[in-house]
């Protein structure tokens, strides 16, 4: 049995801690009294998955057992998670490719022909045939691609329905392949709290159109936060569209879990609680953050993105979404979630050097602010970690690079950022112009780019946070860069206090939210 | 980039040589009571072990403990009615109480006796096991309530050996009782064996929590031996756990109270008991108990580290 999730309070025995800065890390000494979140231990994985795979198979929540629900002459479609989940990319065989072999072993048993397999990819950049041989693995990748396994085209009219719209006046607008089959199994993993359930198709499979319902400013302010979906806008959103889509093809989806290793057993100290560290420990900390620190830029990024988790699955549940869903999300919140008393004046949190959208890619500017003030910001429950009026300080050196094949909207949306920076101004202004400009179209369609609307929606993540926040700093940042987002650097987490004494006084409230491996703060 | 020194200055903060951090004392009541489990003690306890522990206590820790503190020591008398095992009960400020406890008991008494210690602190390496379980015959005990310590401590009593515990379970951060766990008590009802309760004065002020050593200008000390107390047929664990509370409080008070003011005090109720982890003062210096509810961190170890009276010659005649 794992420790729970705990807070620290930081004494004159408390060693100093480790404070992940994009591709690197550091160890920090903390003011006395302040406060650092822990999640829970690691949570054992299950040691039988396939057997567990097979079972939740069998006896799924809310619908059939997925045998009765094939037959010859379906028209099957597999859907599933694409390489913005897990972070880091887990080690092969990946649990989609467990799931999916199981999926269609029973399609084959039930002489279905018509499968097609299909990444949720939204307006994310396409996974090129290497990242979804390692996904889906090497047999059902020679079995299927690349007429029958391909990633979601948002921008492909043709194949896309519009189902219609929810109460509220939402399109929903979705692959039409998956909208038009007999059923859609989803295999999904979730990693946080946001993903899974309503999100899978409504938002995986759907077009800018359907989209901009939830993805916008307003919606993004009123999801408190997005890691709780109770009380998230844009989550009530996801579950109207879904219902829609429920009543027109059955979905049944197999939701994974996962435990809290993200890291090799070389860095094993990344995960361990400082003052356990051994010898060993300390003696690999300097020696990677030495030889981290020494090397070249692009032989670091490379390193640190070839970096495969250990991740072991702690759940698989398989039925109707909403059913599966919650019993998802015990799961979630038993690895991640930790009790936390009040709120703190700053907030501080280390970056790490991936995102969602920087997987095998680079981490822009733009990526760092959704990260921190959209990801890391809203990894709570009840109540934001800092308080209304608070300061959050960020290590993160946000070097001012991009990747021109993945990311080259937000190459522009950047220069956008001289002009405002305010995303209400942003969305009114350019949001459908970027959307809807041919050639990023064109880039997203037969590239690998992000869609030419994603950095705006990376912007509307951080608006929450944006609108909460009195300051931000951004500990070890690049001046302009961080001047051009708006916010404010310092050479020294001794420096970031003094910048936000204006703000919270000489003696504010701290917390050290202590990720990854990820924790949720259930701020009461 | 900060340099290789720098950053091995920055690793090493806070760790000892061995390179261990000391537990944040927030997260101690996560931990896993684990350690300790498997170090081996009953090789201290053979006779060859009991030779070398005796000259090691009376050759080095009593004359290095005696020469760097001033010890008085009262109650000793007492001691002549303990024959077999018995069960020493002390307050616990100090790495220094149990050099003095060791040093003020009698050979016939210390050459039977084995010392509890603690399984997370002195049991959590091999090379300090091993030297805590020769020097004072120390056994682990585990603070988070462990089948296997219980029942090596009535193992013990079975063979005859007389046990010191230290029921607050740790040293106090500010030199205050706080309240007694149940195990002494405890073991005294299932083995029928009295409790020797003990008070130490002092020593919270000559050696904290942090130091290493204890202060120069050998600070003055007291250790004062109380009666063995012995369970009553009808007493209950709990009630015998808060008599012999309330025994070492009385002692402790004596140094302000005097001996029979501190009985009375006892009799009437009037001292402060430990009772909570925050702790108690059975009286301050004007002669009032002090509870440590809503009193400062400071002003708790101001009042501990209070100079002892001065123990000179005492007038006895009143003008």
């Amino acid at each position: 049995m794992g420790r729970p999730g705990f807070v620290l309070d930081v004494d004159e025995r408390t060693p100093p801690l480790l404070v992940h800065e994009g591709e690197g890390f550091r160890l920090e000494r903390l003011p006395l009294g302040s406060r650092v979140i822990y999640p829970p231990d690691s949570l054992p994985a299950i040691v039988d998955l396939d057997s567990a795979i097979h079972h939740a198979l069998l006896h799924p929540h809310g619908m059939d057992p997925l045998p009765q629900l094939l037959h010859r002459g379906m028209r099957l479609t597999v859907v599933f998670d694409d390489l913005s989940l897990p972070l880091p990319p887990m080690r092969t065989p990946d649990v989609r490719q467990r799931v999916i072999e199981q999926v269609l072993e029973l399609a084959a048993d039930a002489g279905v022909d018509d499968v097609e397999l299909i990444v949720a990819n939204s307006l994310h950049r396409r996974m090129t045939p290497a990242e979804l041989k390692r996904a889906v693995g090497e047999r059902v990748f020679r079995a299927f691609a690349p007429e029958h396994l391909r990633n979601h085209d948002a921008e492909d009219t043709g194949n896309l329905v519009h189902l219609g719209t929810t109460a509220h006046g939402e399109d929903v607008e979705i692959n039409r392949r998956a909208a038009e089959s007999d059923l859609v199994v989803y295999v999904n993993i979730t990693l946080t709290a946001m993903s899974g359930g309503s999100k899978s198709v409504a938002v995986g499979l759907a077009s800018y159109a359907s989209l901009r319902h939830h993805h916008n400013v307003h919606t993004l302010r009123h999801s408190r936060s997005f890691n709780d979906p109770p009380n998230s806008a844009m989550h009530h959103s996801y579950e109207r569209m879904a219902d829609l889509i429920g009543g027109h093809v059955p979905v049944f989806t197999i939701e994974t879990t996962l435990n809290n290793e993200p890291f090799p057993s070389s860095l094993r100290f990344l995960t361990r609680r400082e003052w356990e560290w051994n010898l060993t420990d300390q003696a690999a900390y300097l020696a990677v953050k030495r030889s981290n620190d020494l090397t070249t830029t692009k032989l670091r990024r490379r390193i640190w993105q070839s970096t495969q988790a250990p991740y072991g699955v702690t759940g698989v549940h398989a039925g109707a979404p909403t059913e599966v869903h919650p019993l998802t999300l015990a799961a979630v919140h038993r690895q991640q979630l930790t009790e936390v008393e009040g709120q703190a004046d700053v907030a501080i949190f280390g970056l790490p050097y991936i995102c969602p959208y920087n997987v095998n890619s680079i981490m822009n500017p733009i990526l760092v602010m959704s990260l921190g003030l959209g990801y890391f910001f809203n990894l709570y429950r009840g109540q934001p970690i800092v308080r209304q009026g608070g300061v959050a300080i960020y290590y993160h050196p946000m070097p001012h690079e991009f990747h021109p094949v993945h990311h080259p909207s937000y190459i522009d949306f950047y220069e956008l950022l001289a002009e405002t920076t305010d995303p209400v101004i942003l969305e009114t202004k350019y949001e459908k112009q970027f959307a809807t400009d041919p050639w990023y179209i064109h880039l997203y369609r037969t590239s690998y780019a992000y869609h030419g609307v994603h950095p705006f929606y990376m912007w509307y993540w951080g608006a929450h946070a944006m609108q909460h926040l009195a300051d931000v700093i951004f500990v070890g940042g690049n001046r302009s860069a961080t001047a051009r987002l708006g916010f404010r650097t310092a050479s020294s987490l001794a420096d970031a206090l003094e910048l936000a004494r204006d703000t919270v006084g000489a003696d504010p409230r701290i917390s050290y939210l202590h990720a990854p491996p990820l924790v949720l703060a259930d701020v009461r | 980039m900060s340099s290789l020194r720098d950053e091995l200055r920055l690793l090493r903060h806070g760790r000892d040589w061995r390179g261990r951090a000391r537990v944040p004392r927030s997260v101690q009541r996560w931990e896993h009571p684990d350690h300790g489990d498997d170090f081996p003690t009953g090789w201290a306890r053979c006779a060859p072990a009991g030779m070398l522990r005796s000259a090691l206590q009376r050759g080095v820790l009593k004359p290095v403990t005696w020469s760097q503190t001033r010890p008085v020591v009262y109650g000793r008398e007492y001691l002549d009615s303990v024959r077999g095992p018995a069960i020493f009960v002390a307050n616990h400020s100090s790495h220094l109480d149990t050099p003095l406890i060791l040093g003020s008991l009698p050979p016939r008494i210390t050459e039977k006796l084995a010392v509890g210690a603690a399984a997370d602190y002195f049991f959590d390496s091999r090379v300090r096991a091993a030297v805590t379980t020769l020097l004072f015959n120390a056994f682990p005990v585990e603070r988070r309530g462990s089948r296997r310590s219980r029942s090596l401590a009535g193992e013990l009593v079975d063979e005859g050996w007389s046990l010191l515990l230290y029921p607050e379970g740790s040293r106090t951060v500010d030199g205050w009782l706080t309240a007694f766990k149940l195990g002494a008590a405890q073991l005294c009802a299932m083995k029928g064996v009295p409790a020797v309760p003990i008070a130490l004065r002092g020593t919270f002020a000559a050696m904290p929590r942090g130091r290493r050593w204890p202060r120069p200008g050998r600070p003055r000390v007291t250790v004062r031996f109380g009666r063995p107390l012995h369970i009553g047929p009808e007493e209950g664990v709990p009630e015998f756990r808060t008599r012999l509370a309330r025994a070492v409080a009385a002692l402790w008070a004596e140094d302000e109270l005097g001996w029979y003011g501190s009985l009375r005090a006892a009799a009437d109720g009037a001292l402060a008991l430990p009772t909570s982890p925050r702790g108690v003062l059975p009286t301050t210096a004007a002669g009032q108990p002090a509870d440590g509810r809503d009193i400062a961190p400071w002003r708790r170890i101001w009042e501990s580290t209070r100079p002892p009276a001065d123990d000179g010659p005492r007038r006895v005649w009143t003008d």
